[in-house]
């Protein structure tokens, strides 16, 4: 279309429109703006005084949320002035909201849940941490995130029971709730109690000695969040408090809603090559009880496991947020499986990166590094294994995780020498790890849901694996079952992190 | 041995740059504010009104050095929010940063193409060549304007002025239709003008509260948080058919049966007077037809009412009991009345109760209709579409004659009668009558009733402009031309508030690219169809300002004392009406020292204003009127095909109508279901075999929506609740209308509920 002739006084008029659109601060804006910061001084800092404690905590006492769920009638507003009056990023947020349904229909129920850190009197999330990123407080009981120390492993995600530390992509570390204890500090209320229009939450101080803390997360007096996570474990100080008597079916809205969890491809990658090397240096070591001196080569395994432990190792690195910052992993050795799991791998793949370069010079004949780093390799795969049970959810439990890690490295390991007696391994392996498929609540849902087509995906391959093992000649079962076993691996490691239950607080219908 | 510092840091890292990044630091001392992230930290801060709800909460807008917005929080000096903010509010400066502004002007070159961007002059052309050839063709009357109660009360006196006057056309109204013009008409025919009395301070001073169709803890949040700070141990009463969050906060929630309110209050009003619990004084002295009212209401006995209503005959007495005892009663009501096939009635049995009972004018009491939208009240006093600019009316030669003579205007300009109402304005196009349509900051592809047919009609339009802040609302997709609109936050102007409140919106932010203002679009518009000389006046927000004060003067909304913009942001809002003061003088006396000026300036108004506490009303005999009808049933009840009643309404506080700004807020979408939901009884999802998450269909005689399953005894057997954010939800809704106002009844019609293999 040609563009129709403007009048030159339309053309003025829009030259001057657009200019004045891009101005900011008229004259009436300015004017109007010093008169409110005159009157701003009277007002100064909003003062809440009475919705945080007078004076600090004393020795055995901490400060923690506490929540009137009946004044809190579902504004959300807490969870924008925590975003805003924190300066997060766009998409980011510390506090969350979900709803519990319940009642009947003579007293039908319905309540918002604001949520954010419990800052827990014994958090699972600090003694997760390899690198020590989690200070819990001495005096304000506050689980504080050290932003600059943190590597991004993410681990306390796994961790905490309740979804409450946030992985940022941007800087590819965690960061979460710190009760605004800067605030606090200077006696002003966290942002949240702050804009808390109905006066809802509350920093108190609560006992976390023992006795105390028991009394009140004990199901007779409990006055946390009845239908979320069990207290129990990581002894979570926010009180939430109720005059009503809550129903007894209530529910957490999203309680249906399937989530399935991330992937971690680096660690389903790590965690398939790990105990496929550790498999490898057994089947080295199962070679020596080879009497019947088979006509199979086994010299190229010890390259083989150090390929793929570096390999897995190397994939371990990507996972991490802030690569960089990994050396500091061993610091949380005394409490984190994860900084054991580096520790053992550590000096194991120092080992199992040796032996090939010495087979060549000492010969076969020498066992003491091969049997070395076999028991090392065990020891990491058990480390691995306890990373996923210290979750305590559910799937991860020891009695599902071990026969995975293990069991792949069985399966590698039984391959070359016996492959019929392989293909009955990976048969029980996969007997045992489809009982979730049937018994598993959330598991269970998700494999026939959401995750239906990876598990197939899963099952044939093994299947595949198995009529292989059992049926081919041995190049075979080594040169093309090998891979097709270690790719069902993957598929079941895959399986692994995105079907695992995700416990959290209440959430939203849907969400 | 201590670790040295290096070594500890090193292996320990308490600072660092990641740390710094979110490390609080005092704000400057002046700024009313407390600790303030590093990162945002502002150089000066500046009150703005809030451009989301019509509860009209000032926000402290944190700037940069060059006045540009970086954060905000709520304004604690505000005598409405008190320091308070809903998370709309506290994040209302994001939408303005949404990736899918619209830039530029867009044109669609033919339909079936995209729209593609072009210039100012090349729109403005487009815009005037196609709306006067339709003109030519078709008649003056032939195009129309749908407009929004979002914008600035000038932009929308501009507009409406420039559409009538200016382009000489007739039908226009905006989508204050679809929430207030119950409210407006029901005032206007009760009080003699369209008059909320209330003031917020009554939610506090009252002694019961009764909320009828309202849910304000989640539709008003912020005016709930002034119920809270009530200190008379008051009784909550909420007349809802849904458990809402306000009903379970409630002291008796009345769970009435869909529709059957207009009965509900009638009941109320005749056991009232059974009781003998009315104000024969204040009836004799300040109302009109009260003894016919009387009358009427008597058939309407705790045993119909009951039957009609579902509510027992012990819960109706305990309301009566609460209304005759306590000393202040307030009424309140919102969308669950507005939007009625009887609602302008059942507005006014509402007001009804509180004449009869002598609740109004006193602190704490009132029949008191909560507006929706931030300028609801500007619209419905300027938006110059059923009624003339300030109040007056059409149909009056004198009302006439005095506007033209206040704009300057040849009275000739002015049009004798009222244009359509909104769904007038569609059936007029489905006839073709109308063929060419300009869309202003509303959504009428998502948000009309039946939408599936708004849609069609659309498409059968000439010509389809739409301005908007965003071309991709689903409106503006159906549109020929888009103009790119500056938002809230971009521009300036007055937002009129429930409680009668001007206060003052100021622009803080850049709007991206050619986006323009409305007003300046306006101000383009009328230059390029050559009627720009009869707005020469109009040459800024402001000096608008002052030509609505002068259309305002003698009217009940009289609002002359008002010097200007900065009175208004000096004074915390200015309630109207506010006609004489000695800070408008003033202005008028330029030989005034400084001393002087700010010695009047501290005289500022009183911040709690109510009205009729004279008992006179702005009626020709300042009676107020006793008006009523026959209740009639819901237009599409339920049935054996369509065995449910579908009740639509607000879903979260966080988000707004249909999302056009509030889905841009990646923390507003973390606050409320991102798909639709259905609320429906577990009785019925038991029989329908639905489990809570499964996925249903919803379904009525025009359309059908895909929802989620939420099992909850909130809502009664057989009802389904659904948010009216979702874009689907109005493919339901059954078209019909208020006969008086004219507006929509979303929340009734009938509806099939499956679960979905």
């Amino acid at each position: 279309m040609v563009a129709p002739k403007q009048k030159q006084s339309t053309l003025a008029l829009i030259a001057e429109l657009l200019a004045e659109q891009s101005r900011l601060q008229t004259p009436v804006a300015h004017a109007s703006q010093s008169f409110e910061q005159i009157k701003n001084h009277k007002s100064e800092i909003v003062n809440f005084r009475s919705l945080i404690p007078l004076t600090q905590p004393r020795p055995g006492e901490q400060y923690a949320f506490e929540v009137e769920l009946d004044s809190c009638t579902g504004c959300k507003s807490c969870v924008s002035a925590c975003h805003s009056l924190n300066g997060l990023d766009d998409q980011e947020t510390w506090r969350d909201v979900g709803l519990l349904v319940g009642g009947d229909r003579a007293h039908p129920f319905s309540q918002t849940v604001t949520t954010a850190c419990h800052h827990c009197a014994d958090p699972a999330c600090l003694h997760g941490c390899p690198v020590l990123a989690y200070e819990k407080d001495p005096l304000t009981g506050i689980v504080r995130h050290l932003d600059d120390q943190c590597i991004g492993c993410q681990y306390c995600v796994l961790k905490c029971p309740y979804d409450v530390p946030k992985y940022n992509e941007r800087l590819g570390i965690i960061r979460k709730c710190d009760m605004c204890h800067s605030r606090l500090a200077e006696g002003e209320a966290p942002a949240c109690v702050q804009a808390c229009p109905t006066s809802a939450i509350k920093i108190v101080t609560v006992f976390t000695s023992a006795p105390q803390l028991s009394a009140l997360n004990s199901p007779l007096t409990s006055s946390f969040l009845p239908t979320a996570p069990d207290p129990a474990y990581t002894q979570p100080t926010t009180r939430y408090v109720t005059a009503k008597k809550l129903p007894r079916n209530l529910a957490h809205a999203d309680a249906t809603t399937l989530r399935p969890q991330p992937a971690h491809w680096p660690l389903v990658v790590m965690l398939t090559l790990l105990p496929a090397a550790v498999g490898l240096q057994l089947a080295q070591l199962l070679s020596a009880a080879d009497l019947q001196r088979s006509t199979f080569n086994f010299h190229w395994l010890p390259s083989a496991a150090a390929a793929l432990g570096g390999l897995g190792l190397f994939a371990s690195l990507f996972h991490l947020g802030q690569p960089l910052r990994a050396w500091r992993i061993f610091l949380g050795w005394r409490k984190s499986w994860l900084s054991r799991e580096a520790l053992v791998f550590g000096p194991w793949f120092a080992l199992t990166a040796t032996i090939p370069l010495l087979d060549w010079s000492l010969g076969l004949g020498h066992w003491t590094l091969p049997v070395a780093a076999a028991a090392t390799g065990l020891l990491g795969l058990y480390c691995s294994v306890m990373i996923y049970v210290d979750t305590r959810r559910e799937f991860w439990r020891f009695a599902q995780t071990a026969p995975r890690f293990f069991g792949t490295a069985a399966v590698v390991a039984l391959a070359p020498l016996a492959p019929r007696a392989a293909a009955l391994a990976l048969l029980l392996k996969l007997a045992w790890e489809s009982r979730p498929f049937f018994h598993g609540a959330t598991s269970s849902r998700l494999f026939r849901g959401p995750l239906a087509r990876a598990v197939l995906t899963r099952v044939l391959l093994a299947l595949a694996t198995i009529v292989l093992l059992a049926a081919a000649p041995q190049f075979v079962t080594y040169w093309v079952t090998l891979p097709l076993l270690l790719t069902g691996e993957l598929a079941e490691r895959y399986l692994f992190f995105r079907a695992v239950d995700s416990p959290k607080m209440p959430g939203l219908p849907a969400a | 041995m201590k670790t040295p510092a290096a070594l500890e840091n090193l292996l320990h890292a308490r600072t660092g740059p990641m740390t710094t990044e979110l490390v609080q630091h005092p704000a400057a001392f002046d700024l009313g504010l407390g600790r303030v992230p590093a990162r945002l930290a502002p150089v000066a801060t500046t009150n703005t009104v809030c451009g989301f709800c019509s509860t009209g909460c000032s926000l402290r807008v944190h700037l940069d050095a060059e006045g540009q917005a970086i954060n905000l929080s709520a304004d604690p000096d505000y005598p409405v929010n008190l320091g308070m903010a809903c998370p709309k509010g506290w994040e209302a400066l994001t939408p303005l940063a949404a990736p899918d502004r619209a830039t530029t002007p867009l044109l669609r070159p033919s339909r079936g193409t995209p729209l593609a961007p072009v210039n100012w002059p090349t729109a403005l052309a487009v815009f005037t060549d196609r709306f006067k050839s339709i003109q030519q063709k078709h008649g003056p009357h032939s195009i129309a304007f749908l407009s929004t109660g979002q914008i600035m009360t000038e932009e929308m006196a501009l507009l409406g002025a420039l559409f009538k006057f200016g382009l000489g056309a007739l039908h226009c109204d905006s989508n204050t239709r679809q929430c207030m013009a119950t409210s407006h008409v029901a005032y206007k025919q009760s009080f003699g003008f369209d008059a909320p009395p209330f003031t917020y301070a009554d939610f506090e001073e009252s002694d019961a509260l009764i909320f009828i169709g309202a849910n304000p803890c989640i539709a008003h949040p912020i005016m709930w948080q002034r119920v809270m700070m009530n200190r008379r141990s008051p009784e909550i009463v909420v007349v809802d058919p849904r458990a809402t969050e306000t009903a379970q906060a409630a002291t008796l929630h009345v769970a009435l049966r869909p529709k059957s309110d207009l009965t509900f209050l009638y009941g109320l009003a005749h056991l009232l007077i059974a009781r003998g619990a009315v104000k024969p004084a204040f009836i004799a002295a300040h109302t009109s037809n009260y003894e016919a009212f009387a009358a009427f209401v008597a058939t309407f006995t705790a045993a119909h009412t009951t039957a009609e209503t579902g509510v027992s005959v012990a819960t109706l007495h305990r309301l009566v009991d609460i209304i005759a005892t306590r000393e202040r009663v307030s009424f309140w009501w919102t969308m669950g009345v507005n939007q009625s096939h009887e609602a302008t009635r059942t507005a006014q049995a509402i007001i009804n109760l509180a004449l009869m009972t002598g609740n109004i004018g006193r602190p704490g009491t009132g029949a008191n209709s909560i507006t929706g939208q931030c300028n609801a009240m500007g619209s419905r006093l300027f938006g110059n579409a059923t009624s003339l600019l300030g109040g007056y009316d059409t149909t009056n030669p004198a009302h006439r004659a005095h506007v033209a003579a206040t704009l300057g205007l040849d009275v000739a300009l002015i049009p004798d009668h009222s244009g359509y109402a909104y769904d007038q304005i569609l059936d007029a196009i489905e006839r073709g009558e109308i063929r060419g349509l300009w869309v202003i900051a509303t959504n009428t592809a998502h948000s009309w009733i039946n939408q599936n047919r708004a849609r069609d009609l659309l498409a059968q339009l000439d010509f389809l402009v739409v301005q908007d802040m965003y071309a991709t609302t689903e409106t503006a997709q159906l549109a020929d031309l888009v103009f790119p609109a500056a938002g809230w936050g971009e521009k300036e102007g007055i937002l009129i508030n429930s409680e009668r409140r001007l206060a003052l919106a100021k622009k803080v932010s850049r709007a991206p690219g050619q986006a323009l203002s409305d007003f300046a679009i306006f101000k383009l518009v009328a230059e390029a169809w050559g009627c720009g000389d009869l707005f020469r006046e109009w040459c800024s927000p402001e000096t608008t300002f002052q030509i609505l004060k002068k259309l305002s003067a003698g009217q009940p909304c009289d609002f002359t004392g008002i010097r200007d913009y900065a009175h208004i942001a000096e004074s915390g809002g200015i309630q109207w009406p506010y006609a004489d003061s000695p800070v408008a003088a003033s202005a008028t006396k330029p030989t005034l020292s400084d001393a002087q000026l700010s010695a009047l300036t501290s005289q500022l108004p009183a911040q709690q204003r109510r009205l009729f506490a004279d008992g006179k009303f702005f009626t020709p005999d300042a009676r107020a009127r006793f008006l009523f009808d026959a209740p009639r049933p819901m237009p599409e009840p339920p049935d054996g095909d369509y065995p449910f009643i579908l009740l639509t309404g607000r879903g979260s506080s966080a988000q707004w109508h249909t999302g056009s700004r509030t889905d841009k807020s990646a923390v507003l979408r973390k606050l409320a279901p991102t798909v639709l939901t259905a609320e429906i009884n577990p009785e019925d999802a038991t029989r329908l075999g639905i489990s809570p998450g499964d996925r249903v269909t919803v379904r009525s005689r025009r359309g059908t929506a895909a929802a989620i399953a939420l099992v909850t005894p909130t809502v009664q057997p057989g009802q389904i609740f659904l948010p009216m954010h979702f874009g689907t939800v109005n493919k339901l809704t059954f078209p019909s209308f208020d006969p008086h106002s004219r507006q929509p009844s979303y929340k009734a019609c009938a509806v099939a509920v499956a679960r979905l293999e």
